[in-house]
């Protein structure tokens, strides 16, 4: 896992403007942007559509509660 | 910096000199002589100002954009040429600053926005700045010590004594095994590590569920449960001890002094539960509340040993608690929640065993809203009240059963009931009166204009009653935040501001997660919500919310109310009686009384 992954306690939070005609597409775009990055533990947290487009923020999870976690091996403090 | 010499405030900008202007007050303050120069001055002309004093330092201010970084460094220049280097340090701030900008542009220092002033005191002044540790400016407060717990409605007083006589008269006889545990729990603390316990462990496993006995016997764990190995718990002490030496902590109250503000954690597992609660110190939460899993209060028994688990809710067990106080900073106050389920006498001993501050009990709630016996409950919580004497710890009665649908009047006789047993067997009850848009006002209509009447109505009714501490929650707004984080921190924002104006002792908060069912709580939805009371306490400061005069309507109804609920108790002649049969609320009103637990009470 890339360092900047691994050192993001629990989730990625991305927010954007799509200009999309309803909500479902508003969704699908932020599912495809997420898995652009590779990100794979996905969901919509919000989302909402007026004329223009739709406002969502897309997450993410690198970490759940139990997992290994990555931020752990950087709290070394010459790091 | 000799104070002899004047230090030069340059604004090198058309407009803004406020920055300067703030430092110019605490270099005053400092003993400093200071001479601030009016915006839209030229180079050359701060240049002169600076030859004609015995200037010790030139600070100048400016906002990065097009071009700037020319003229600042053109300045540079200047001083470089009128031989004023040689005699004069040479500072840059304003937005966008950093300070290796202002090395390569030549200047011995910048600073950028969020400066203290006391940065650059120790700058002048040669002296490394030490930021104070984390929790220096604040203190654990004892939310509950101003209070006299007298009776100001002496009717409602004389009714909960009946009340109260009747519940330690028709418990005296009786006990169950969630006490009969935490008797035995209380032997297992005081053995000896390494120390053979078998004898202790086989009459704890007597009046445990069978998972429980499972575990101890044969380490079979709970589904979706694994033990943390030592590795990860080394890993966490390094990752503790380096965030708490680099961490400071904010204020969020800004010029009020309550309310304490609490966030509740319970992620599932100790470990992301500490990554969350130390942001949340970092961002200004002053107390964080532990929640367990929903599995946990319908078991007979605890594990131990460090565990995490992948849902909601993290596994009490004295190893974990113990690790997660060892987190904390000295200022956190703690709470461990005790108010529904079978372990809720052991729940508060060992909270009070690992050092909690304070813990949750409610025999209404947990037993018509939390699913635990009425019978059972109202025993366990009696124990439970005097481990929490016997530990000091304060803990509030919480009213969740409006959530299902129960009215704040009927909830509130609960809770008050809850109170005054406590404040009978010695303990320091606080009183949670919930700040939600509950089902009731749904229907009522009581929140069709404002979410302010009811909520004021609701503090004013407790204050007429009774002196005792107040903490709403939990967490306030609740049901009134949505999946949009900007929404729900600003619901969250205004709930907290209304509970200032209202002078509470204490609000419990959401994250801005907080109405999004699709996966865990994330760290910085946190952060969100307490960046945004931060910014409503800053608005209000020492003003406040002004509630209409429906709120004194309101709450003259709900006293009317728990009066009445209080009458109707003492006319039955038993508590017990009355929470199986709806004076506290009925299953029309969405309580039902809970089974957990059920015929489990043992004679003595």
């Amino acid at each position: 896992m890339e360092e900047c992954y691994k050192k993001i306690v629990d989730a990625v939070d991305i927010e954007t403007f799509f200009a999309c005609k309803d909500e479902e597409e508003g969704r699908t775009l932020a599912l495809k942007l997420l898995e652009s990055f590779g990100l794979k533990d996905t969901d919509i947290v919000f989302i909402q559509y007026e004329g223009p487009g739709a406002r969502v923020r897309a997450r993410g999870y690198i970490h759940r509660a139990g997992d290994r976690y990555g931020w752990l091996e950087g709290g070394k403090k010459d790091e | 910096m000799n104070k002899e010499k004047t230090i030069l405030l340059a604004p090198l900008d058309p407009v803004h000199d406020i920055g300067l202007k703030i430092m110019k007050r605490a270099l005053d303050e400092a003993g400093y002589k200071t001479v601030l120069l009016p915006p839209d001055y030229q180079s050359e002309e701060i240049i002169k100002v600076a030859l004609e004093n015995d200037t010790g330092a030139i600070l100048v201010s400016r906002t990065l954009g097009y071009g700037v970084a020319e003229l600042l460094s053109k300045f540079a220049d200047l001083a470089e040429a009128a031989g004023l280097r040689e005699k004069a340090t040479l500072v840059m701030g304003g937005m966008g600053v950093r300070p290796e900008l202002a090395q390569e542009l030549g200047y011995d220092a910048g600073f950028g926005p969020g400066t203290k002033a006391e940065e650059l005191l120790a700058f002048l002044e040669g002296v490394e700045y030490v930021p104070e540790a984390a929790g220096a400016n604040k203190q654990k407060s004892d939310i509950t010590e101003p209070f006299s717990y007298k009776y100001k409605n002496k009717e409602i007083g004389e009714l909960l004594d009946k009340i109260v006589d009747n519940i330690l008269d028709w418990a005296k006889d009786k006990t169950s095994p969630g006490i009969k545990r935490a008797e035995v729990r209380e032997k297992l603390l005081e053995v000896p590590y390494g120390q053979d316990r078998t004898e202790l462990l086989d009459e704890y496993l007597s009046y445990c569920d069978q998972k429980i006995k499972d575990y101890y016997k044969d380490g079979v764990l709970p589904p979706k449960t694994r033990a943390l190995a030592q590795e990860e718990l080394d890993k966490l002490a390094e990752y503790v001890k380096v965030t708490q030496e680099r961490m400071s902590v904010q204020k969020i109250q800004h010029t009020r002094k309550k309310p304490t503000v609490f966030i509740q954690y319970g992620t599932g597992c100790p470990f992301m539960d500490i990554a969350h609660i130390k942001a949340c110190e970092a961002w200004g939460a002053d107390g964080v509340v532990h929640f367990d899993p929903s599995w946990g209060a319908r078991t007979e028994g605890f594990l131990e040993g460090y565990l995490t688990h992948e849902e909601d809710g993290s596994i009490i067990t004295p190893e974990n608690l113990m690790r997660i106080k060892g987190s904390l900073c000295d200022h956190t106050l703690w709470q461990v929640r005790a108010h529904r389920g079978l372990n809720t006498p052991e729940t508060v001993l060992l909270a009070g065993a690992m050092g909690a501050d304070m813990t949750k009990i409610n025999i209404a709630y947990g037993s018509l809203g939390g699913g635990t016996d009425p019978s059972r409950l109202t025993i366990d919580a009696i124990q439970a009240i005097k481990y929490a004497t016997k530990y000091n710890l304060s803990f509030d009665v919480v009213t969740n059963e409006e959530l299902c649908g129960v009215p704040a009047y009927k909830a509130f006789a609960g809770m008050l009931i809850t109170a005054h047993l406590g404040i009978r067997l010695g303990g320091r009850p606080m009183l949670q009166p919930l700040f939600c848009y509950s089902p009731e006002v749904m229907v009522s209509g009581d929140m069709e204009d404002n979410y302010i009447d009811f909520n004021a109505a609701k503090i004013r009714a407790l204050r007429s009653i009774v002196d005792a501490p107040i903490w709403p929650g939990a967490p306030i707004g609740f049901l009134t935040q949505t999946e949009d984080r900007v929404q729900s921190s600003m619901s969250t924002a205004l709930h907290g501001a209304l509970a200032a104006s209202l002078g509470v002792e204490a609000i419990s908060i959401a994250s801005s997660d907080e109405a999004y069912s699709g996966g865990p709580i994330a760290a910085p939805s946190r952060i969100d919500t307490l960046r945004a009371l931060k910014e409503a306490f800053r608005f209000f400061g020492k003003a406040g919310i002004q509630a209409t005069d429906n709120a004194d309507k309101m709450a003259e109804g709900i006293v009317k109310g728990i009066q009445g609920v209080l009458e109707t108790i003492v006319e039955k002649g038993s508590y017990v009686d009355s929470l199986y049969d709806g004076l506290l609320g009925s299953v029309a009103e969405g309580a039902y009384p809970g089974r957990a637990g059920r015929d489990s009470i043992i004679k003595k």
